[in-house]
């Protein structure tokens, strides 16, 4: 928790100290596609202001047509005439409002495909305290829900708040010109309609969250209940969780209903209100038809006119919970493509270094942001090249100073030289292209085999990527899948063991060429024959060359040149398998455990 | 909304396929009244609708252009038919609400009562089956399936109600205001069913084709992210970017032939709407010439034609939700159909008194049919037996009490209770005779009594009793507000060791004749672990199954069960088997090295 709050003060100290205005956010997030796409955006609105004229003027034409005909003097031409021209009106509407949603839509998509972009490659920059500070959650719902937000706000927001002016200041236009007086009168429940939307959508607006809400907790709670069904059975407790799944569901059938009680008065409200403008004209201007104030074809249109209005009237609600939700969305979004790494790259940028295999530590220390204990205290070591095994317990700080070693989090300076040179001083492109590295769980992509070998290069030949393979003693079994290297690996490919997957990530790693290979315990899947294959390859691949690995198997250790013990973050000791295995009581309690194991007594 | 990284293939339900929409009505029953109420109510709504312009009309024919009637009559009538607009557009309103909330009432409980019965059959299902299933899929039948269900069902209703009531309702009313007027008119209605059909089916590919895409992006976002460091270690960026463009760009050209789609239809309806104007102003100005139509009729006309279509656009988009609400009420009934395998005997026996003998007799089983698990497996446990089972990892000692709770059948022999077959058990006493201590406990968001207690319905007093006669009062009362003390989320967190506890309490609870504990392998303190071997030992006249993995607990046992491949390999006390320098022998020997 604490870590957290840190990190948010490192986080507001490198973009913002205070939240950023409106201005800022569009200025920062969509100027540039607003006026990348000018042009595309001026002619939609022209497009949508003139399918706003041209729909007002349809009500003249009906209102001609029925005066003439109140009057007795329409002829069939005439009607012909007005008809025609309504559907010539019509006509051209249609291809207006077919462009202006093409344009105004269409640009919205293009801005949230920029944002997009951005997000993502951002994303791509951002260093280890990033990922452990946020969820793939987290990520994901910028990546959806935020942009979802911001696309409709620019997009159907924008339409429906022009729109809305324009339509609703044409129509008051029209009305007040047939008459001023009616005008007022008929409008006069409007804004209770515009107010009432408001506050009902934002009503809606926090309900519905709470309806969400719930549904996470049911999910949850199915999620949960699902994953210990073996316990729940074992321990009866079928009728307890099935009592607490109702209780939650009533929860939220409550949660549903509050917001139906708000959804089931928005719109019949808005129905209401637009109907008592209706009859305030009927009574209203009914009498100024009979005192011949106007004529019938005016009170015709001028109830069409009124109808007009009330989308625009609910329009100005749901614009403002559009807006709102679009400008938090974009905050969000401006949070994230504002964060900066905590790893920053120190070195000058043109220094060229000289390539060098060797890694020396001189008294690095290391601890997590998130925690007080040091992770690593005073390690020392000079490692000129061979092959480097790293063992100790879980906990002893061996993963972590592989990541020290391949620059995922940052260290003190002069305490950690690559060659002769402060790590620091060495730009992070520079010093990573030195280094290959197979992790933990090795980490595959839902692609063909030979894009997940070849991924580090660009274009790498056939034969260089089967020689990959061999080395890691992995080239017969991708032989042996139906579609050899082409076979797509994941979800919708072959499922391949944890062997077969870590040969196939050191696969990867061998392909560079690199003077440096870190493996942080990255053979443990794999059986004890094929592991020493794999070793006599990497003697070979890497001869002057340095390879780190991190294994607590004795086979795998005794093989290497040289081997350090870590334990709770120091160097205890260091040197080959049979110098450790008369001196150090920890590696030869494992050697005797080891032993043991191989004689079959325990698979454990 | 949460997936699970589970993504629901698609899948095409017949909107003719009638009895699934027989299965649905079904689910309803009990809720005929309230449905009667909304029916009743939405006659209303369209009628209060239908007869606004009527009104109006009546008041225009009637008192507008009335020219031959006194002023005052004229303005006397026009006041009173806005008095009954007035009430009935309140009346109109106030029904509307009423039956859009009693809709959604009726709705939520409907699929409440679905959703509780779909829980309970999970509940109920064989482990085999579940364990078959991904953890996504499950849920995504519990929450997002009944979900969709619900959002046809009150769409359906009110669809059915209202839009088609109202379409119906317009059609008549234009019928009785002009007969040959409202046979021109007509020829909207298939017009404006075929056009919206059309549309909502290529609106379906399309939503289809943008959802697919999207469900590419957040893959490759999520793939991408967890493979970070590899990207970045690699230097892959600059081609990472290019790939997640290159599905940018591919959504962006999807999204704009939805865009493109919608901006065809969308502007067409509207035009169908002023096509029928202009043809009410020519043949309907046709007639009022002729004297055979009002101007209050015609001006009805135009208002009713532009309420004609409004229902139409609804309809257009409540049917891909139909679709949609219809696979998955499919998926929910395909699982409700799910039956399991492992079934109680239709009068199951029923053991008056426990005492907890046990025996297994040739038991043969394997988790697939070809891979035995167990082989041949006799054993005979007393009554008041303790028997430790020790054995290597996969030696199939966890799947021998999976057995006895008869998680699973064996495929070959039996296993008995008390001389009785447990299959000839129901279920729920077989696991009320046998309690269970676990490594894993479930653990409910309550105070430490609620978690004792569960459903067992003892009291706080019986509790603190059994506590302290097995000697656990010392863990209680270690806790700062002791039984009451909070665990679960945002409350106390238990270790293992305490968690065993726990689930030691929970069973002693329900004082099971049989007890199984799986010991914990994880590292215990030794306080809780001293308390731990207190309550063992104070188990005296119980049968109990230790799954042993410390020296101390398995000294204590009067017997000791060696297994290994499936097979019991060694049987004996303690010394006796440390005599025989065998199997057993040789585990006490590697049990010293466990410290590494």
């Amino acid at each position: 928790m604490e870590y957290r709050n840190e990190k948010k003060g490192i986080e507001q100290n490198d973009s913002e100290t205070s939240p950023v205005s409106f201005i800022g956010l569009v200025r920062q997030l969509l100027a540039d596609q607003f006026v990348t796409h000018r042009y595309r955006l001026l002619a939609g609105f022209v497009a949508l202001i003139s399918v706003d004229f041209l729909q007002l003027s349809i009500p003249l034409l009906v209102k001609r047509a029925i005066d003439s005909l109140a009057v007795q003097e329409a002829t069939m031409a005439l009607l012909i005439i007005l008809a025609s021209t309504i559907l010539a009106i019509a006509m051209t509407v249609v291809v207006l409002r077919f462009i202006w949603r093409m344009l105004i839509i269409g640009f919205s998509r293009y801005l949230e495909r920029a944002l997009r972009n951005r997000i993502f490659s951002h994303i791509l920059a951002m260093d280890q305290y990033f990922f452990s500070n946020r969820s793939t959650g987290d990520i994901m719902a910028h990546g959806s829900n935020d942009l979802a937000a911001v696309q409709m706000a620019c997009g159907m927001g924008m339409v429906a708040a022009v729109d809305a002016l324009v339509l609703s200041v044409a129509a008051i236009g029209f009305m007040v010109h047939i008459h001023p007086t009616l005008t007022l009168y008929a409008l006069l429940p409007l804004p209770f309609l515009a107010l009432t939307t408001r506050i009902l959508s934002a009503k809606l607006h926090h309900r519905f969250n709470h309806v969400q809400e719930e549904f996470a907790h049911l999910t949850e709670f199915a999620r949960s209940a699902v994953v210990s069904v073996r316990l729940i059975k074992a321990y009866t407790h079928e009728n307890s969780q099935v009592g607490d799944f109702d209780r939650l569901g009533r929860r939220y059938v409550h949660a549903n209903i509050r917001v139906a009680l708000i959804h089931g008065l928005l719109f019949p409200a808005s129905t209401l209100i637009g109907n008592l403008g209706l009859l305030i004209v009927l009574v209203y201007g009914g009498r100024l038809v009979i005192d011949n104030s106007i004529t019938i074809g005016d009170f015709a249109a001028f109830t069409t006119y009124l109808q007009m209005l009330i989308w625009p009237m609910m329009a100005v609600g749901w614009v403002a919970n559009l807006t709102q939700r679009g400008v938090t969305a974009l905050r969000r979004i401006h949070g994230l493509v504002t964060s900066r790494p905590i790893l920053i790259d120190t070195s000058d940028d043109k220094a060229e270094f000289p390539v060098s295999g060797g890694f020396k530590a001189r008294d690095l220390t290391f601890s997590y942001p998130d925690s007080s204990t040091a992770q690593l205290s005073n390690i020392c070591f000079d490692v000129e090249s061979g092959i480097i095994g790293i063992a100790g317990k879980t906990g002893s700080g061996k993963t972590t100073l592989c990541k020290l070693l391949i620059r995922l989090y940052p260290v003190d300076y002069q305490t950690l030289f690559y060659g002769e040179i402060d790590v620091n001083e060495i730009p992070f492109e520079q010093l990573r292209s030195q280094i290959a590295y197979v992790g933990q769980e090795p980490i595959l992509f839902s692609d063909t085999i030979r894009a997940n070998i070849s991924f580090g290069i660009d274009d790498p030949s056939s034969e260089k990527i089967i020689a990959a393979a061999r080395d890691a003693d992995i080239h017969e079994e991708i032989l042996g899948f139906s579609n050899g290297y082409d076979t797509i690996v994941g979800e919708r490919g072959v499922t391949l063991s944890g062997g077969q997957r870590q040969r196939l990530a050191l696969a990867r790693a061998l392909l560079y060429d690199r003077p440096v290979l870190v493996v942080d315990d990255g053979l443990s899947a794999v059986d004890t024959a094929t592991e020493n294959n794999i070793v006599s390859a990497l003697r070979r691949r890497f001869s002057g060359k340095t390879v780190f690995i991190v294994s607590n198997r004795l086979k795998l250790l005794s093989m290497t040149d040289r081997i350090l013990i870590l334990e709770e973050g120091q160097l205890i000791d260091e040197g080959d398998h049979h110098i450790l295995l008369q001196r150090n009581s920890f590696y030869q309690a494992m050697h005797l455990k080891q032993m043991q194991e191989d004689q079959g007594l325990s698979h454990a | 909304m949460r997936n699970f990284g589970y993504m629901e293939k698609g899948q095409n339900s017949s909107l003719s396929d009638l009895r699934l929409w027989h299965r649905i009505l079904k689910k309803s029953e009990g809720f005929k009244v309230p449905i009667s109420l909304a029916v009743f109510l939405s006659l209303g709504v369209t009628f209060s609708a239908l007869s606004l312009p009527y009104l109006m009309k009546t008041g225009i024919d009637a008192y507008i252009t009335a020219t031959e009637l006194p002023l005052d009559q004229r303005y006397g009538g026009l006041a009173k038919i806005g008095g009954v607009i007035c009430l009935l557009i309140t009346t109109g309103f106030i029904l509307t609400f009423t039956q859009a909330v009693l809709l959604e009432w009726v709705g939520q409980s409907v699929m409440h009562r679905i959703r509780q019965q779909l829980f309970g059959h999970i509940l109920d299902l064989d482990l085999s089956f579940l364990s078959s299933q991904p953890t996504g899929r499950l849920v995504t039948r519990l929450t997002n399936d009944v979900q969709n269900m619900y959002e046809m069902f009150t769409s359906v209703l009110v669809t059915l109600f209202n839009d088609i009531l109202r379409l119906i309702g317009i059609l008549v009313v234009l019928y009785l205001l002009n007969m040959q007027l409202a046979l021109v008119m007509s020829i909207f209605v298939p017009l404006a069913l075929v056009l919206t059909l059309v549309f909502s089916r290529l609106a379906r590919e399309k939503f289809r084709a943008i959802r697919s895409q999207l469900s590419k992006i957040n893959s490759f976002v999520q793939e991408s992210v967890s493979g970070i460091s590899i990207i970045q270690l690699f230097g892959r960026q600059h081609l990472w970017h290019e790939k997640f463009e290159a599905l940018s760009n591919e959504y962006l050209s999807r999204t704009l032939k939805q865009i493109r789609l919608f901006a065809a239809f969308m502007p067409l309806t509207e035009f169908m709407s002023w096509l029928a104007v202009a043809m009410i102003l020519v043949y309907g100005g046709h007639l009022v010439m002729g004297n055979d139509l009002s101007i209050g009729e015609l001006i009805a006309y135009i208002a009713y034609m532009r309420l004609f279509f409004q229902p139409l656009r609804e309809l257009a988009q409540k049917y891909s939700i139909v679709q949609s609400a219809l696979a998955s009420a499919e998926r929910i009934f395909d699982m409700l159909d799910t039956k399991r395998q492992i079934t109680e005997i239709e009068v199951p026996h029923h053991l008056a008194e426990a005492r907890g003998a046990i025996t297994f007799s040739s038991v043969g089983f394997g988790y697939e049919p070809d891979e035995p698990v167990i082989k041949q497996l006799d054993l005979d446990i007393a009554a008041g037996e303790t028997v430790a089972v020790v054995g290597p990892t996969g030696s199939g000692k966890s799947t021998l009490i999976s057995l006895l709770l008869r998680f699973y059948d064996p495929q070959k022999g039996t296993i008995l209770i008390d001389g009785c077959q447990v299959k000839d058990l129901s279920l729920n006493q077989l696991r009320t005779i046998v309690g269970v201590i676990l490594q894993d406990v479930f653990i409910l968001d309550d105070t430490l009594l609620k978690n004792i207690v569960m459903d067992s319905g003892i009291s706080r007093d019986e509790v603190e009793i059994i506590l302290a006669r097995s000697g656990m009062a010392p863990f209680i009362a270690k806790l700062e507000h002791g039984l009451d003390t909070r665990i679960g989320d945002g409350g106390r967190e238990l270790s293992t060791g305490e968690k065993q506890l726990l689930a030691f309490a929970r069973a002693l609870c329900r004082d099971p004749a049989v007890l199984i504990l799986d010991e914990a392998t994880a590292f215990i303190d030794s306080e809780t672990e001293s308390i731990l071997e207190a309550a063992i030992d104070r188990l005296e006249d119980r049968t109990s199954i230790i799954i042993a993995h410390r020296l101390s607990t398995i000294k204590r046992a009067d017997r000791i069960v060696v297994m290994k491949d499936g097979a019991i390999v060694e049987m004996g006390t303690h010394t006796e088997l440390l005599q025989k320098k065998a199997h057993y022998a040789r585990l006490v020997e590697l049990d010293t090295f466990k410290a590494v």
